[in-house]
């Protein structure tokens, strides 16, 4: 679990910020709040329930973590559910309706006291929905925190997971474009960063020349990086295709650092790809990176001058917060939640084919000024709407709106 | 200076959450959800964008415009969407109508419409806001330097943004006080009434209300 505090992030909000988070959460103190979910490590909602667990316990709230016991037919069933709320076709059959069941029944039998007991359950992603039905007497409220882009379902499965999740009190989406209709409230909370997690913590210009150096890059001339896994969505082969088109002085390179395509056959695929697509240009550098290599990834990015996020789908795309914290311009695919964070002019530049990006990048180089003055607008645009601490204010708000019955606009403490 | 008591400076959070219609993806679909949706979406695309997590169009001051300019590529209707003052309008009701009517009269004009993109139609949204008090007082006028340096995004959007634009209930607390405070504080009040602060990102709001305090105040620009 997190060990960092909430006063820590007054350097990076503000005193007053954090005091009002204190006020906020004053009327909701010892109120029981249990999150729920699949897994205790890897993957972006641990990794939001890491710092929220303890930043929620920290202004008062009794807040706890369960983690959902589950087997190998449970996980393969969950990935399908998962998959097909984004839209693709899945052979869901009867053997991972019974694996889902049973786990939900397994898990409820040492779980159902605490969570009907809860003032406020949080059940995130389907994995674990079906525990609302099997506490029927709850006295709480609760929540659907669905994190994936639920808009466009495949039908039969949706069907399975839309009445156990349609009974909630109220769902949370990350954008509007995500949401789904269920019969209840749809609150939007955006997904955030941790300004002093590794990945975004201020490091030492030592380290970032280390960087640079470890990788071979030359520190005199502009490095353009995309971090992202190798996935067709992310388009790491438009993004070579774009920086062939680069003929500016002093010459570009090119880092594409991912990461996952040892234990993941697509990836190791598209990674093949990449490396073709890139031929024998030295400045292309393509890394392979293992998943904790958090400060490499703060490294790159702080020392790019450019960042890159070309992807042809996207969710959110924290890779672009990342990037806009470090007060580097974007240039980003024209899609998903890039859309909310990279403007023209700007944050940087939204784009749509390998020849938009290619352009913006010849654009970004010839304007050193207008790229720091576009990367300053960037940073301060996170610091005021993407870090931890907007999202843990917009959960208390949740939490405060719910307990007043959510029937009025204003409502004064 | 006459005798007031001290000003407790609020802060607030919104939450947003879908209206329950769907998005519309072309003018037409606009004018319709329009006529339909709440009256706390249309408050929100017209009055709220200032503090919800998104990206504070510099040229248009409400989301149908910024959708018009943005995705529909539409710069008249956006030009006429970008005029239309929350400010102004007695009611929501009013609001609604001054937008339906800026369609209405644009759909009247065109030979074709344009469509959104997919993923980029416009979604109804409304929210809740909390409003709580902090630890901050104002004793007197003199206090508002030291006060809107000290103040939270939030608490500048519900001093000068809500309490001002509150369709109802319009009250605008801080000016009220300021000008329950003599000549100095009456001045503060003139000073800060006339800034248009829906071409400010809060950041931008405090630096000019910053400036206009230290002016009179202090005789001065106030330091960014």
């Amino acid at each position: 679990m997190s060990e960092k505090k909430l006063d820590q992030y007054k350097e990076v909000v503000g005193e007053e910020s954090i005091s009002q988070l204190y006020q906020m959460a004053d009327v909701l103190r010892g109120r029981s709040v249990v999150h729920v979910n699949s897994t205790r490590y890897g993957g972006g909602v641990a990794e939001i329930l890491d710092w929220l667990i303890t930043l929620m316990s920290d202004v008062g709230l009794d807040a706890s973590w369960e983690v959902l016991e589950g087997n190998a037919p449970f996980f393969t069933a969950t990935k399908k559910i998962h998959n097909a709320l984004q839209g693709f076709r899945q052979d869901f059959g009867k053997e991972d309706v019974e694996a889902y069941e049973a786990v939900q029944i397994e898990n409820a039998k040492p779980l159902r006291d605490k969570l009907e007991a809860a003032d406020f359950v949080f059940i995130h992603d389907p994995q674990p929905a079906g525990l609302l039905a099997l506490c029927p007497n709850r006295k709480g409220i609760w929540i659907w925190r669905c994190h994936i882009d639920a808009s466009r379902p495949y039908r039969p499965v949706w069907k399975f997971l839309e009445p156990k999740v349609e009974g909630f009190d109220a769902s949370i989406f990350s954008m509007p474009q995500f949401a789904r209709s269920l019969g209840h409230t749809q609150f939007l909370i955006a997904p955030s960063i941790d300004p002093l997690s590794e990945k975004n913590l201020s490091i030492p210009e030592s380290e970032i020349e280390a960087a640079i150096e470890e990788f071979g890059l030359d520190p005199e001339r502009p490095i353009l990086t995309q971090v992202s896994r190798f996935d067709r969505f992310k388009d790491p082969v438009g993004v070579i295709r774009a920086f062939h088109q680069l003929h500016t002085h002093p010459k570009p390179q090119l880092v594409l650092a991912g990461g996952g395509a040892a234990d993941d056959p697509e990836g190791a695929v598209v990674l093949a790809e990449v490396r073709e697509e890139a031929g024998d240009d030295p400045d292309i550098h393509i890394l392979d990176l293992p998943p904790d290599a958090h400060r490499t990834i703060n490294a790159l990015q702080r020392a790019s001058s450019v960042v890159i996020q070309k992807s042809l789908r996207e969710g959110f795309g924290l890779t672009v917060t990342e990037g806009m914290w470090k007060a580097k311009p974007v240039i980003g695919g024209n899609v998903g939640g890039i859309c909310l964070q990279v403007h023209n002019f700007h944050t940087g530049f939204l784009v749509n084919s390998p020849e938009g990006a290619a352009m913006r990048i010849r654009y970004l180089l010839e304007h050193p000024r207008l790229r720091n003055r576009m990367g300053g607008t960037a940073h301060v645009f996170v610091r005021d709407n993407f870090l931890l601490t907007r999202h843990l204010r917009e959960y208390l708000t949740l939490m405060l709106t719910m307990d007043r019955g959510n029937s009025r606009r204003v409502i004064d403490l | 200076m006459a005798s007031v008591s001290p000003f407790q400076i609020k802060a607030c959070a919104l939450i947003v959450e879908m209206d329950g219609q769907p998005s519309a993806i072309n003018l037409r679909e606009l004018r319709d959800r329009a006529e339909r949706c709440s009256a706390e979406s249309i408050y929100h695309h017209f009055c709220e964008t200032q503090l919800r997590p998104t990206f504070d169009d510099p040229e248009f001051t409400n989301d149908f415009a910024t959708w018009a300019y943005r995705v529909l590529r539409d710069d008249v209707l956006a030009e006429r969407l970008g005029i239309i003052d929350p400010g102004e309008s007695e009611s929501v009701e009013d609001l609604r109508t001054s937008l339906f009517d800026a369609i209405e009269e644009r759909l009247s004009e065109l030979e074709t419409i344009s469509m959104a993109e997919r993923g980029h139609g416009f979604y109804f949204m409304r929210s809740s806001m909390v409003c709580f008090d902090t630890d901050m007082r104002l004793e007197n006028p003199e206090d508002a330097m030291w006060a809107l340096r000290r103040m939270t995004r939030p608490s500048i959007y519900y001093h000068f943004v809500e309490t001002r634009t509150r369709i109802g209930n319009r009250n605008h607390d801080i000016l009220t006080w300021l000008r329950g405070g003599g000549p100095l504080g009456a001045e503060l009040a003139e000073s800060f009434v006339g800034i248009d602060f829906q071409h400010y990102t809060l950041r931008a709001l405090r630096q000019e209300l910053l400036n206009r305090a230290h002016q009179i105040l202090d005789g001065g620009a106030a330091e960014a």
